[in-house]
């Protein structure tokens, strides 16, 4: 079975992860935070309603677009030599390095525990309409799923078809991609949690957070 | 032309960027490209890098967005936008934005206002009628009364059995609607009432307009084009004669295009063809010469059994199949005649330079689309990687590909699977044919997908289709 | 013991007095401070008898200072004393003023809404030699003495729903309602029934219930005062406050400050001031009709006089009311008259019976003289411009409408209607007897296979193919907008805010504004747009004819600044007041539209969009045209003329209700953000309310609902799809079709007396 706590001392071992904030699309940067070590933080407020800290604006027919930092963390790098200049799109220009927060330390420990749903091919990937509908209700854990059951519209070369889910029964726990970006060939789609794991996976959840100090 | 430089956006990707890279290179202007992420090792990335001056390659998130391909217009001091076809190509609002931007720059395909009253399908319909060029038959504006619209339903079924077709369907479209929604095929006429009312209180419901067009559904009959030119001046108009574009996918797109639309010397035919190819050549001018138009341009014609040609509608860019037009022209005896070099040089203003009298056709030539595909499953494209892709080099042939034939290359997900257009000529029919079996046989085409499957192509779907080509 | 007691209670008075007066210098206070200081330091060592008569001088002390406190009491002081937890409240009033009460649907915290309280209760006294019981119900806010389930009288949608219902109640029972306002406002939430439309329900019904309706005001509070508020009689208590907002809330409006800042306490007092909020302005202004004097420093539950007194003028104001439309009552109402007050002063309200259940023929002229009562009011709040030819041009008019629509559509129009069916019933006999004639041609038309499908004959083939209709030219499609937003005219690209969670690409203004009519095309997210774009596209060319614009906006209360902020509007809008009344075509199709522009001061309601509003729909009545109400935009009453905007809210209520009983058709339709006293009252109450995609529409905005309620809300609590949701709006268009939509609902919707019907 899972070992919970080797792989959480591998996490602690190495608390951070490096985000990397590339140019969405072209434009002409200039920089809100210059200075490597400042501090920014993420999306807040109770339902992340309040962007986070403002890193950079890219301007682009003279339309300017903030870039606010996806998660709270420190500056690592900032490109300031781009600063005025026009970029193209996916020019990196800071990194964030950011202290892994409970949350995510689940996530990742769940990956290991949950079952895996891949992406057969590298495709954009969208639910069904009737399991997309139960989640904006209430959430991808309202989702029961059985083997066989049409989950996915998978969408590549202008050409859809419909994906259906095989692997063990249970609830929809995790869901690894977002909406109209591409996934590539065997990466995860969803994580699954048979019935029977709930406990298991429920005592790793209450197990990292109580081990994993959030402060930082 | 002047003094100033012209530096041409290429707004595209694939083959028709590398053709258009080309075409800039044989008229001495400067050229940027751009490419997506997943684009990064198509040809024309490559062909920019090696041949591109300063600031000729840029990276962008996508090749539908306005803006990211404006904002690299100006950082690269382009003077010029090149659509190509898809894309931005017919979205005449975008034209519009090229040419009455602060930083206007040249738009190279028809004016936007020539875009949008060729684009709407009815509105060219009524165009046409209006001079007498014969158009599918069918309701050209909106029908509120059921009584007329059954008639007409009637009469459409009557002239699809008349015209030889061995399937009846009228369509019925809500005129308000689009994108596919609002529209029920009838394929008898004692049920039309019914499903009429049915969508009529649907398009009520949808669109707050009752109003239905009547059209139909046509099987078996062949798809024809005509090639026009036309200079700025709206006044110089020329064509390059006519193309046969039949053979299709499941999915009604092109597979292979034959130039010219038919063989009359070298096959037989129930009806005159070398008087539609003439009729619809003329018909076809005289609608670009109503609307001056002012590019290269395509009107797509409907040929029935019984050799009736209907206008089904204009296509105002450039298209994939120019090649074998141009294969098979010549300009005051030289050819062949490279299209896109013509829509470019015409779009900055340079006049046409001749008339139709200096225009040559001779022999024949075949385009075959090579794409990745499975045509024994609905022609679903096949995803993987290519390993091997080669041929022969012969003074016939002229292959157009973005596809490396010296490394692999990974076919990305996100647009057309086409990999190669290869265009073969002959001094006639015959045998520019056998030219094709000798190429597709000549073909190396390998390569293996994530789980370890061979790649499927089209090839042999192309190469049963080579015998009948023309035939009808 | 005693002296002990009354020692204690001098405490308390002191430190009500504190409370009241706030932490600034009052050398009153301090004297009082001092004097009680010194008498507790040695209190002990005193003898008893001495204590007593101390403690006696100091009553009369506290006495004389409290009056002479009183005398100074500012605004805000008022306001502090309304909202103290020692202030006299509903429950003291059942217990002092009615002889026997049941209370009805609630026990405490035990109920659906704690803050809202109805009771079953009777008056008893003898007359003459006769017991009268006289029952009645009442109705209003228990702010508890601070219970915190009392939620401070701040009463939640389904609390007003209560009250309307015990409204009908009385109505049936024929019984008068009394009202008491002790809120500070409506509670923001927006779940059925919704807080404004709930309280414009409450209006319209109350606009017509044909009981006499006496509203006692102590603590009213904007919206929530309205909801039981609308009464034929109103009384005030002189340390209540009637304001549009509360001084805080005026302040933070006024500092601009953010969530969560600090006001500055002079700017609350300044505002509190300024909004003219007590009950002598209410007065001056006619917004209450008579003031009941309270104790010094206002009421507290052992102010036994005070109750008498309200005891009394409740009895004199239900009787009074009663008389008002009842035939046999000279020498009563001359006795109740409060025009001469010494006549009145001298009558014992007690003394007087007058039977509080009335008939059927008074019971109607009770809510057409409460109509007048409110019709007449706020005439001073606006600025009128017209000449005074032009106002007698214009009831002559008026007078001229009536009568066209008398004779076409009530005299002449039902001799039509006779004679247009029996011309139906003869085409269908003769039908009948054609088809019955024609029958056998057609069979044998069939047999005979005539229209078969061997071959197309040339005509039949030419329609297929040949242009139809060449008159109609060759583009049939004209996507152009006759209006073009400013916005279109810049060259740049815009973000739709839905980009990160729908995909949406930027757009190019020109395109966004211009040919997308401010709709993202990838998600159909709509851009606010000017109102002008709806002028000019959704009604018929050149069809707009505009009325009443001399009728502007003013500074009823002099509120500082505003003038300049007003003539700034002007300037900037070319418009004179937020609300623009015009006539218009859709399709051929009259109709009379009243505009809420936001540019205009945020599209806010004052004295003289309310008197725009209310013409509109005289208008529209008198036409017998639909009404549209077009809220591009309102932020809800104007705060800066207080008490003259917030009776817009009964006033245009009325009027709408008039109109829709008189059968007409009352169209709502918003834009852009819509919330606030007009959601609430005269736009709420219409059964056909429908939303532009654009829209937000609610109680209060996001900002207020943190505020008040501590909660926060997504961002995506007001948009139009959850107003749909929880059933407020009827519907939701897409801006590109509001002409389509609005036609179709004149056609469809609406009541009998339409011209066109």
């Amino acid at each position: 079975m899972l070992n919970v706590r080797e792989l959480l001392q591998s996490i602690k071992d190495s608390p951070y992860e490096l985000i990397e904030i590339s140019a969405p699309h072209t434009g002409v940067v200039t920089f809100a935070v210059t200075e490597p070590g400042a501090r920014v933080s993420g999306p807040s407020g109770s339902l992340l309603e309040k962007p986070g800290t403002q890193l950079a604006i890219l301007e682009r027919e003279r339309n300017k677009k903030p870039l606010s930092a996806p998660q709270k963390g420190v500056i690592e790098a900032v490109r300031t030599e781009l600063s005025g200049t026009f970029v193209e799109a996916g020019t990196p220009l800071l990194t964030i390095r950011h202290y892994l927060t409970a949350d995510e330390v689940v996530d990742r420990i769940l990956k290991k525990a949950l079952y895996l749903f891949l992406a057969p091919e590298r495709a954009k990937y969208y639910f069904v309409p009737e399991v997309d509908k139960k989640i904006k209700a209430g959430g991808s854990r309202s989702v029961r799923l059985t083997d066989g059951q049409e989950l996915f519209i998978m969408s590549r070369m202008k050409r859809e078809a419909t994906l259906a889910y095989s692997g063990p029964e249970g609830q929809i726990y995790s869901v690894y991609f977002r909406v109209n970006e591409n996934v590539d060939t065997g990466q995860p789609l969803i994580g699954v949690c048979p019935g029977e794991q709930l406990p298991l996976v429920q005592e790793v959840v209450a197990k990292v957070r109580s081990e994993w100090g959030e402060a930082r | 032309m002047k003094a100033k430089r012209h530096k041409v956006l290429v707004a595209n990707r694939g083959e028709i960027a590398i053709r258009i890279v080309n075409a800039c290179l044989k008229l001495g202007l400067d050229f940027v490209c751009v490419h997506t992420r997943e684009d990064h090792a198509s040809g024309h990335v490559r062909l920019a890098r090696e041949m591109g001056g300063e600031k000729s390659l840029y990276r962008v998130a996508s090749y539908h967005d306005a803006s990211e391909l404006l904002a690299v217009a100006d950082a690269a001091g382009a003077t010029a936008v090149h659509p190509g076809y898809g894309f931005f190509a017919e979205d005449f609002r975008f034209a519009r934005r090229v040419v009455t931007r602060d930083r206007p720059l040249t738009w190279i395909g028809p004016s936007w206002r020539v875009i949008r009253e060729l684009g709407d399908k009815i509105n060219t319909k009524r165009l046409a009628r209006r001079l007498n060029v014969p158009t599918v038959p069918g309701s050209d504006r909106p029908i509120y009364d059921e009584l007329e619209a059954e008639d007409m339903a009637a009469k459409l079924f009557a002239f699809q059995s008349e015209q030889g077709f061995d399937q009846h369907v009228v369509l019925v479209k809500a005129s308000a609607g689009g994108g596919g929604m609002g529209i029920e095929e009838v394929e008898r006429i004692d049920v039309f009432k019914s499903v009429y009312r049915r969508l009529r209180n649907y398009a009520k419901r949808q669109f707050l307009d009752e109003g239905v067009l009547i059209e139909q559904r046509l099987f078996g009959f062949n798809h024809l084009e005509v090639q026009i030119l036309g200079d700025t001046s709206g006044k110089n108009v020329v064509h390059f004669g006519t193309r046969n574009c039949s053979v299709q996918s499941a999915g009604r797109q092109k597979r292979i295009e034959v130039a010219p639309g038919f063989a009359p010397a070298e096959i037989n035919y129930r009806f005159d063809a070398a008087r539609v190819l003439n009729d619809i050549t003329e018909y076809s001018l005289r609608i670009a010469r109503e609307v001056c138009y002012d590019s290269v341009g395509t009107w797509e014609w409907i040929v029935t059994p019984k050799g009736e040609p209907f206008l089904m509608e204009v296509n105002t860019r450039i298209q994939v199949e120019n090649g074998v037009s141009g294969a098979i022209a010549a300009i005051g005896g030289i050819g062949p005649v490279d299209l896109v070099a013509e829509q470019i040089r015409v779009a900055l203003g340079e006049p046409l330079g001749y008339d139709q009298g200096r225009i040559g056709l001779k022999g024949a030539s075949i385009e075959y689309r090579i794409i990745a595909e499975d045509p024994d499953n609905r022609f679903a494209p096949w995803v993987g990687r290519i390993e091997r892709f080669d041929w022969r080099r012969e003074p016939w042939l002229t292959v157009h590909s973005h596809v490396p034939t010296d490394t692999p290359y990974e076919i990305p997900t996100e647009y057309d699977p086409n990999l190669a257009l290869a265009i073969v000529t002959g001094q006639d029919l015959a045998e520019a044919k056998a030219r094709g079996l000798a190429f597709l046989d000549g073909l190396v085409l390998a390569g293996r997908n994530a789980g370890g499957g061979e790649l499927k192509s089209n090839v042999d779907f192309l190469r049963k289709k080579t015998d009948t080509l023309l035939v009808f | 013991m005693e002296i002990e007691k009354q020692i204690q209670r001098l405490q308390d008075r002191l430190s009500y007095i504190r409370d009241i007066f706030g932490p600034k210098d009052n050398p009153n206070r301090q004297l009082l401070e001092a004097r009680l200081g010194e008498f507790l330091a040695r209190g002990n060592g005193l003898s008893l008898a001495e204590q007593v008569r101390q403690v006696t001088q100091l009553e009369d002390l506290f006495r004389f200072l409290e009056k002479k406190l009183d005398a100074e009491l500012t605004p805000m002081d008022r306001v502090r004393i309304v909202r103290h937890p020692q202030r006299m409240c509903l429950k003291d009033i059942l217990e002092n003023v009615y002889d026997n009460y049941s209370e009805i649907g609630g026990q405490d915290e035990y109920s659906i809404d704690p803050s809202m309280l109805i009771a079953r209760a009777y008056i008893s006294r003898r007359v003459g030699k006769k017991v009268h019981n006289q029952p009645v119900m009442v109705i209003g806010q228990e702010k508890g003495h601070g219970q915190e389930f009392r939620n401070g009288g701040s009463v939640k949608p389904w609390g007003n729903d209560k009250a309307l219902k015990y409204m009908r109640v009385a109505q049936t029972e024929n019984i008068p309602i009394h009202a008491f306002i002790f809120t500070p406002g409506a509670y923001p939430v927006e779940d059925y029934p919704g807080a404004a439309q709930q309280i414009a329900r409450n209006l319209y019904e109350m606009a017509g219930l044909t009981v006499p309706i006496v509203a006692v005001f102590s603590e009213g509070g904007s919206g929530g005062a309205e909801a039981i508020g609308l009464a034929d009689y109103r009384l005030m208590l002189s340390h209540g406050y009637y304001s549009v907002i509360s001084p805080e809330g005026a302040a933070a409006i006024e500092g601009k400050t953010r969530q969560g800042q600090r006001v500055a306490p002079e700017l609350i007092e300044a505002c509190a001031r300024q909004l003219k909020m007590t009950a002598a302005d209410n007065k001056a202004m006619g917004y209450v009709d008579q003031v009941i004097q309270e104790p010094p420093l206002g009421a507290r539950p052992d102010d036994y006089e005070f109750f008498k007194l309200l005891r009394g003028e409740l009895i004199r104001a239900t009787n009074q009311v009663i008389l008002s439309v009842r035939g046999l009552k000279f020498f009563r109402a001359m006795a109740l008259s409060r025009k001469s007050k010494a006549a009145a002063a001298a009558v014992d309200p007690e003394s007087v019976f007058v039977r509080w259940s009335i008939g059927s023929g008074p019971r109607e002229l009770l809510a057409w003289r409460r109509w007048i009562k409110f019709r007449g009011l706020a005439q001073a709040a606006y600025l009128d411009r017209r000449t005074t030819a032009q106002k007698i041009f214009s009831i002559g008019q008026d007078l001229a409408w009536s009568l066209n629509s008398f004779f076409r559509y009530e005299f002449l129009g039902k001799h039509r209607k006779k004679l247009e069916r029996f011309v139906e019933e003869m085409e269908a006999e003769a039908r009948v007897v054609k088809d019955k004639v024609a029958a056998p041609v057609v069979k044998i038309g069939r047999r005979l296979g005539v229209g078969g499908n061997s071959q197309l004959a040339e005509a039949e083939r030419d329609s297929l193919t040949k242009l139809s209709n060449p008159e109609a030219g060759t583009c049939l499609t004209d996507e152009s907008w006759a209006y073009l937003s400013p916005r279109a005219r810049t060259d740049r690209a815009v973000t739709c805010p839905n980009a990160a969670t729908h995909g949406c690409l930027d757009l190019w203004a020109p395109d966004l504004f211009g040919d997308f009519a401010g709709v993202c095309s990838h998600c159909g997210h709509h851009f606010p747009m000017e109102y002008e774009w709806y002028l000019y596209n959704v009604f018929d060319q050149a069809s707009i004819h505009e009325f009443n614009r001399e009728i502007e906006a003013g500074n009823p209360l002099s509120y500082p600044g505003f003038d300049q902020k007003l003539a700034e509007a002007k300037e900037k809008t070319g418009l004179k007041s937020a609300c623009m009344t015009f006539e218009a075509r859709i399709n051929g199709l009259n109709l009379v539209v009243a505009l809420l522009a936001a540019p205009f001061r945020g599209g806010t309601v004052g004295a003289a969009e309310g008197e725009k509003f209310i013409r509109a729909v005289e208008r529209a009545k008198k036409k017998h045209y639909p009404l549209l109400a077009y809220v591009h935009g309102t932020a809800g009453i104007r705060i800066q003329e207080g008490v003259n905007g917030v009776i817009q809210m009964p006033r245009c209520t009325m009027a709408v209700r008039n109109y829709i009983e008189a059968g007409g058709l009352y169209l709502v339709l918003y834009d852009t953000n819509s919330y606030a006293g007009p959601v609430a009252s005269f736009l709420g109450c219409s059964p056909y309310q429908f939303a532009i995609r654009s829209a937000n529409i609610g109680f209060a905005g996001p900002g207020v609902i943190k505020e008040t309620t501590g909660i926060d809300i997504p961002p995506d609590y007001h948009l139009a799809h959850q107003a749909l949701t929880r059933g407020h709006i009827q519907g939701i268009w897409d801006r590109r079709e509001a002409r389509k939509n609005i036609y179709q609902a004149l056609l469809t919707m609406g009541g009998r007396n339409l011209y066109y019907r």
